[in-house]
């Protein structure tokens, strides 16, 4: 064998090895959890540790359908997420196909005011959102939430989806214009297909960051009902006294809906980066 | 066909308006309210208030705990971005080679981004606990240390709260890095072999130059959430004990407000951040401008 | 992909997004606030609600279940917006605050319907002011020093009198492997803010000395006595703690005691005797292997402290319902109810009502007779009125306007984790006191 082909070898032993280490590191803590949410108390705090449980329960799982508000969080976080994804999209997509597609003044302006709001820590709004709220008399409900997750996705959907449209050729348009269509056609039928992965991308971003919101919802909800996974876990956690089998079965029924979401979406998450994606 | 260009103005203007209303009415209509409250000294629920005007930055001014969590949020920011990135492009590298299982392997890698803050961080709490943790007895198996480490204690907890932040958040720059990569076209390294480039070269004649721009617009996404990260930093530490030394500032902005209640310091500590964050981002695009490509 | 598929979704979540709350409702909607978050807890307590409701057709009330940490801050929150509960537990020194603001209803219906004379003279401190009740406790505890009882008896050991011999003592039921590692540490201690200031005040007072001046208010972190405690705290640390104490949760104590990973627990409570029968071996999960000493006094003190965990239910005089609310505590008080709610954590939730105490449907409870000594031991504290509650050295300290906030600023914890770490004692007490004296002019209250 030359050293070249050695080399090759090598190389392709050090790229396997890097896969798998990536794999390792993302996969195992998952598994860990999973390990210890099937654990009896007396063998969660083993030591040394062991990962396969010597006596196997669903204890965990069951005191956490029967004994907590578990699902009604989960739920909470689903459809809370889910509308506030659907009120960034569409009023977003407006937006970012206003800001590409039309010239008028301030239109510069406006682009970067939307970039500084971002700048914005969650720190600096929560406060006075939660007054704003207050005054409205919508605090402790789900249309807050819904709101106050838009103020935070809403700018980065705007200049995702900028990004994206920005990309598609002004062209297409303008035939399907000269075709006889009028503007609201042309954009369904043209841009809109083009657009679909970027679409799909920022949605998913988008509901990534809705999902994940801890400090609003700490905040502007009260009632155990209301709350979504994030606020809902913690109080589990310091309440739950450290039952962290609970709480590793909490964080198992989290995480595998979630695998399976993205397992289906991983596909359009990369085509749309990479098809719209940002120029550069 | 052309329309006339007032009616393309309006258009323009209402498809834009929705969004620009609830961004105003969201989140510029508290942020001016932080900055009025800003200039108040006021209790965080008693209706009392005193214009005090700048007095609050004064005081920060002379504020050793705002100059130790500003240290701490720049320490934090700087290491979580430079290993996420690094991590990021590494794996984005290895993940767009094609062998067995790539796919699948993508996805994997790329799932912790997608899970709850709380989860990420109460598993890592139980693997970096001192006394049950996975990771001490893993390293004390191979003789890596003789006692165990306190990973959540006062020394270590920085370095925890960074590998946690990094474990989460560097799919994050894999993914935008691995869409790029796929676009460049092989004929680009075809050629550079041909040449007799080796792999280092191909990668920064060829590579490097396509990823500059998505790296540009990642870097600075990266920082500004880094820098005004709440919940992760929160949740590892809530603040005090071990915590204290990972009270970055908006953790320390939260405190002033909702621990000492203190609703005007508060306020002015979160100006201070957007402050710096503004001028830091006025700074980046000025020496990065070329990568910006974007409006 | 079809595209109608996709409409469904949003659909969906419309609708059921539609189920938002806030229509106007006929029935009065009363909300509570409390700090009893563990799962049968809040059962026994959802169970007299609907007892409760059958009652009063015309109320719904909301519980709300906050871990201790965060209900301050709720508290705050919600009160900065004007909307704060009907009715919510809070530390006494929060209730001291929100009464000095004139922020509470007058509790003095309620203490009538219990019986004025029913209730524990030890806890009718917290939240009474001018001889008028503003907060009745929902419960009373206090904190524990407990202790391996079967390792204390194998070694011979003697109780602890004093700081020094509880550092002795500590010392002697540490256990080494053959390779000089700690297999069991002395003590276990949580590094957690709230609880740092729970131990300091504790110290302070069992050392003879005071926090806050009784006249002026002035900080006295300075003085000898709370030089001395962070002396203690540093000795300890140095040898009967684990090293990474101070990332160390409450629970997390209770795990290390449980499972033999520390022999002693200085900020024990009742809640523990639950939770060492989860985690620790079946055989030692009992009273004869865990048992509670005295706590012991400092070089500068004469008589020993504990201190309370009672916190008194308040009602706020501007929440929507604060006469229904009222009205449900009644209900909550009267006996059948109230031992249901005390037998979800039997040895830590004690009774605030004298008759209940007395009642043999309370004392007949399996933990009860399993713990007593536990239980016993509390009792001793609260009629030597060696009990007092967070940060409060005498019964007067409530008088005092700061508490809430300097309890919530970290101040005192960052004092502690200071001094731990290496700063000198003095020094480390110098620049809190300057912290501290710095926010209480900062809120107006500077008297001296």
């Amino acid at each position: 064998m030359t050293a070249w082909q050695a080399w090759k070898v090598v190389a392709r032993g050090l790229l396997y090895l890097g896969a798998v280490v990536l794999v390792f590191q993302a996969a195992f803590p998952f598994l860990w959890m999973a390990s210890t949410s099937m654990k009896p108390p007396v063998e969660v705090f083993a030591d040394p540790p062991y990962f396969v449980p010597k006596a196997p329960t669903w204890e965990n799982f069951v005191r956490l359908f029967t004994s907590t508000n578990f699902l009604i969080y989960f739920w909470n976080s689903l459809t809370v997420a889910g509308l506030a994804v659907l009120l960034t999209m569409v009023v977003g997509a407006a937006g970012a196909y206003s800001l590409t597609r039309y010239r008028y003044l301030g239109r510069e302006q406006i682009a970067t005011l939307i970039l500084c709001t971002y700048m914005f820590a969650p720190i600096m709004i929560v406060i006075p959102f939660f007054i704003l709220v207050k005054k409205v008399g919508i605090e402790n409900t789900h249309l807050a939430l819904v709101l106050a997750f838009a103020s935070f996705c809403l700018p980065f959907a705007l200049w995702l989806l900028r990004a994206f449209f920005e990309t598609i050729p002004i062209e297409l348009e303008e035939a399907a214009l000269v075709d006889g269509a009028d503007r609201l056609r042309a954009v369904v039928y043209v841009v809109i297909p083009l657009a679909l992965p970027g679409v799909i991308a920022t949605s998913i971003f988008t509901f990534i960051l809705a999902w994940n919101d801890y400090i609003f919802t700490r905040i502007l909800i009260s009632s155990d009902e209301l709350k979504t996974l994030p606020v809902g876990v913690q109080d589990l956690f310091h309440s739950a006294l450290i039952d962290w089998g609970l709480i590793m079965a909490a964080g198992v029924l989290i995480t595998i809906p979630a695998l399976a979401f993205f397992v289906a979406v991983q596909r359009h998450l990369v085509a749309g980066w990479g098809s719209g994606g940002l120029k550069g | 066909m052309r329309r006339r260009p007032i009616a393309q103005q309006a258009i323009g203007f209402l498809t834009i308006a929705p969004g620009l209303f609830l961004i105003l009415a969201l989140t510029i209509y508290p942020v001016g309210y932080s900055v009025w409250l800003s200039l108040l000294e006021k209790h965080s629920f008693f209706p009392e208030q005193r214009f005090i005007g700048l007095d609050n930055y004064i005081y920060l001014w002379s504020d050793a705990e705002f100059w130790t969590s500003l240290w701490y949020g720049v320490v934090y920011s700087v290491w979580t971005i430079i290993l996420q990135i690094l991590l990021g492009v590494a794996a984005a590298l290895i993940l767009h080679e094609s062998f067995l299982g790539r796919n699948l392997a993508r996805g994997i890698v790329l799932f912790p981004y997608m899970i709850p803050t709380i989860v990420a961080v109460i598993l890592w709490k139980w693997l970096l606990n001192d006394t049950y943790g996975l990771l001490n007895y893993a390293l004390m198996a191979l003789g890596i240390i003789r006692d165990p480490i306190s990973w959540l204690g006062a020394d270590h907890i920085m370095l925890s709260l960074i590998i946690v932040s990094v474990w989460q958040f560097f799919p994050f720059v894999l993914l935008a890095v691995l869409a790029r990569l796929q676009t460049i076209p092989e004929e680009l390294y075809e050629a550079a072999k041909v040449d007799g480039a080796s792999a280092v070269r191909r990668f920064l004649h060829v590579t490097l130059p396509h990823i500059r721009g998505i790296l540009f617009v990642v870097i600075l996404l990266r920082s500004i959430w880094m820098f005004t990260k709440f919940d992760t930093v929160w949740l590892m530490g809530e603040g005090a004990g071990a915590g204290r030394f990972i009270r970055t500032l908006p953790v320390y902005a939260y405190m002033r407000t909702l621990t000492y209640y203190q609703a005007g310091l508060g306020a002015a500590l979160a100006v201070v951040m957007f402050g710096i964050l503004m001028v830091s981002t006025v700074i980046y695009f000025g020496l990065f401008r070329r990568e910006a490509d974007i409006g | 992909m079809r595209r109608t598929g996709w409409v469904f979704i949003p659909i969906v979540l419309i609708l059921s997004g539609l189920s938002l709350p806030t229509w106007a409702q006929e029935k009065k909607v009363v909300r509570i606030w409390h700090t009893e978050t563990e799962p049968q807890s809040v059962k026994a307590f959802q169970e007299i609600i609907n007892e409760f409701e059958k009652l009063r057709p015309d109320i719904t009330v909301r519980q709300e279940a906050l871990a201790w940490g965060d209900l301050e801050a709720k508290l705050t929150a919600a009160l900065a917006a004007g909307a704060p509960p009907d009715a919510s537990h809070g530390q006494a020194v929060t209730c001291a605050s929100f009464y000095a603001k004139g922020l509470l209803r007058p509790l003095e219906d309620v203490a009538d319907a219990v019986g004025r004379d029913n209730i524990w003279e030890a806890i009718r401190g917290p939240c009474r002011f001018e001889g008028k009740y503003f907060g009745i406790p929902h419960s009373a505890a206090t904190s524990l020093l407990i202790y391996r009882k079967d390792i204390f008896k194998q070694k011979g050991l003697k109780p602890p009198e004093t700081w020094d011999d509880l550092i002795k003592v500590a010392e002697a039921m540490m256990e080494r492997d053959k390779d000089g590692r700690v297999t069991r540490y002395g003590l276990s201690l949580p590094g957690v803010g709230l609880f740092i200031n729970i131990m300091v005040g504790e110290l302070t007072k069992a050392n003879g000395g005071r926090l806050f001046d009784s006249k002026t208010g002035r900080p006295t972190f300075t003085e000898k006595p709370v030089i001395q405690v962070l002396d203690f705290y540093k000795k300890l640390s140095a040898t009967v703690l684990p090293p990474g104490w101070l990332g160390h949760g409450y629970l997390d104590t209770f795990t290390n005691l449980a499972t033999g990973k520390a022999a002693m627990l200085y900020q024990g409570y009742g809640r523990g005797a639950g939770l060492i029968e989860k985690y620790a071996p079946k055989e030692m999960a009992n009273a004869d292997h865990f048992g509670v000493l005295v706590r012991p006094i400092g070089p500068s003190g004469k008589v020993t402290a504990a201190q309370i965990d009672a916190e008194p239910w308040m009602v706020f005089k501007n929440a929507k319902y604060p006469n229904e609310a009222a009205e449900f505590l009644k209900f909550f008080f009267k006996e059948e109810h109230y031992i249901k709610y005390l037998h979800s954590v039997p040895i830590h939730l004690l009774p605030t009502l004298k008759s209940v105490r007395k009642n043999p449907a309370y004392q007949a409870n399996d933990m009860i007779r399993r713990w007593r000594e536990w239980q016993d031991m509390q009792y001793r504290y609260f009629e030597a009125d060696q009990a007092k509650p967070t940060l409060i050295i005498e019964w007067a300290d409530l008088q005092l306007p700061f508490g809430l906030e300097i309890l919530g600023s970290a101040i005192i914890p960052d004092m502690v984790t200071d001094a731990v770490r290496g700063m000198p004692s003095q020094q480390a007490a110098t620049k809190a006191q300057a912290r501290a004296e710095e926010l209480i002019t900062k809120l107006g209250h500077k008297r001296w």
